[in-house]
Parts: C-alpha cells; sequence; structure tokens
C-alpha cells in the first residue's frame, strides 16, 4: 500500500473517486478521515473502477422500461440529419435536465431512445411541431392507462356507487326535512 | 420525526453565533473537550466540518466518531442537529 499520507489532496480526491466513495473536498480536517476510508476501501479489496461515462448506461438503462418508440422513427426520419448533432450534444450535457423535461409531459421518453431524443428539440423549432403535436396524443396513451389501472385502491365504479347512494341519501333527508315556503317546488 | 432533545431545539431554534461546540446536540462536557482539543473550540467550526463535508451524514458521522469517539447516538443527534439548523438557516 503506497503511502496514502503523502499523496496531494488531488491524489486522495483521485483514489476516492476511483472507489466510488462519496467524498467532499480534501482539506486538512478531512484529509485523515478520507485516507482512513480508502485504506478501509483497499482492505476490502479493490472495487471496480467506475468508467466517468457511468451516467450514459444508466440512461440506456432506463431505455428498457419505455417500449414505445417506433412510430416517431418514421416522423423524424426526415428531419434526423440536422437533429443527430444537437442529440449527441445534448446526451453528453447535464443529466440534471432529467428533472426538467419530465415537467414537460410529451418529452417523457424523448431522452430514453435514440430516435426519441429529437423530440425536445422540435420545441424550438416550428417545422416539426407538427409531428411533435401529432406525436403527442399517441404516446400519451400507452401510458395513461397504466397510470390509470396502478393509482386506485377503490374501483372508480365503486366510488361512483357510494357518491349516487350519499346523493340520494342526502335528498331523502332534505325532502324530508319540514318544508319552508321557500323550498315547496323542490320537493 | 423522532423526539428531539431540549438541546436540539433550543440549538436549531436561532443562528448559532458564537456558542460553543458544548451547545450541540450530542456534545457534552467529554467530547466537547476532544473536540475543543481538535481545534473544533465552537459550535460553528463543527457547522464548518459539516459543510466541507457535503452535509452527508455518513461521512460527518465517520468524522465524528474519529475525532472525538462519539457513538452511535451522539453522531445521530449531532448530525441531526447541524442539519435542521443549516435547513432553517443556510
Amino acid at each position: 500500500m503506497a503511502s496514502l499520507d503523502n499523496k496531494s489532496p488531488q491524489e486522495i480526491s483521485d483514489l476516492l473517486d476511483e472507489y466510488g466513495i462519496k467524498h467532499g473536498p480534501v482539506v486538512g480536517t478531512t484529509k485523515s478521515l478520507y485516507v482512513k476510508k480508502l485504506k478501509e476501501a483497499m482492505a476490502k479489496g479493490k472495487k471496480a473502477k467506475p468508467s466517468s461515462d457511468k451516467t450514459y448506461y444508466r440512461e440506456e438503462e432506463e431505455e428498457v422500461t419505455y417500449v414505445y418508440r417506433t412510430p416517431s422513427k418514421s416522423e423524424t426520419s426526415g428531419d434526423g440529419g440536422s437533429y443527430m448533432r444537437s442529440r449527441r450534444e445534448w446526451a453528453e450535457g447535464e443529466y440534471g435536465h432529467d428533472t426538467s423535461y419530465s415537467s414537460y409531459s410529451s418529452s417523457r421518453p424523448e431522452y430514453k431512445g435514440r430516435d426519441l431524443v429529437d423530440e425536445p428539440y422540435m420545441y424550438d423549432t416550428p417545422s416539426t411541431y407538427s409531428s411533435n403535436s401529432y406525436a403527442k396524443p399517441m404516446k400519451s396513451e400507452p401510458v395513461k392507462p397504466k397510470a390509470q389501472k396502478s393509482s386506485r385502491l377503490i374501483p372508480l365504479w365503486l366510488q361512483f356507487v357510494f357518491f349516487l347512494a350519499l346523493a340520494a341519501f342526502l335528498y331523502l333527508v332534505f325532502s324530508n326535512m319540514e318544508a319552508n315556503e321557500a323550498i315547496k317546488g323542490i320537493v | 420525526m423522532s423526539s428531539t432533545s431540549q438541546k436540539h431545539k433550543e440549538f436549531v431554534a436561532e443562528p448559532m453565533g458564537e456558542k460553543p461546540v458544548m451547545a450541540l446536540a450530542g456534545i457534552g462536557e467529554v467530547l466537547g473537550g476532544k473536540l475543543e482539543e481538535k481545534g473544533f473550540d465552537k459550535a460553528y467550526v463543527v457547522l464548518g466540518q459539516f459543510l466541507v463535508l457535503k452535509k452527508d451524514e455518513e461521512l460527518f458521522r465517520d468524522w465524528l466518531k474519529d475525532t472525538c469517539g462519539a457513538n452511535a447516538k451522539q453522531q445521530r443527534d449531532c448530525y441531526g442537529c447541524l442539519k435542521e439548523w443549516c435547513d432553517a438557516f443556510l
């Protein structure tokens, strides 16, 4: 084991990254803590070095969850050429965009598929807007029924039945009250 | 949320200013003394360390254990105290 104590903060930081240990800056007060952590990690046996493009895998992993992607292929084939560049730039960019894109209902699946990644850029270009809006209703369909079915504990029809029963009950109560002049017409 | 001590409540109720390190929840006389020996004589210095460790629970608790020998409960109390203070004032 090379003497970790003699390493520079930068080297220690790099070693921590190699072992995948989450850490802050290596300063005077944190150095000994991180050195200790590195020694523990080394003693356990070297974990696999995570590659710097790990996030690419994460993206591809999520890609699998969305099966739907075929219709947009034909639509965007014509526009594919100019957008390939922007797709690549965007794919290498911040993945923090995940959260911002999730707020756009139609762009959810986009960053998963290679072909669908073109979609977000359609916001900027009016020429492809039509294909984007065309894709929207179709896209939401496969997602909606899934969400609806899974979110209800009590079936919808049962809720309606209860509601109607409650309404009928209230009506009965209301109609059997001492009637004033004003509500005679209702009962 | 688990129950918090009086010390915790008092600490997170206002900016820490020049409060001694023993004002932190989980840090009593003994631990406070050890921290002071290492140079962490005020609560804000420990806060500095907490922030440098990116407010990470595991790192901070490890550090606390190494520096003054705090047990799990003391670590938890101190971390919780600082975290809540940061949420309120940082």
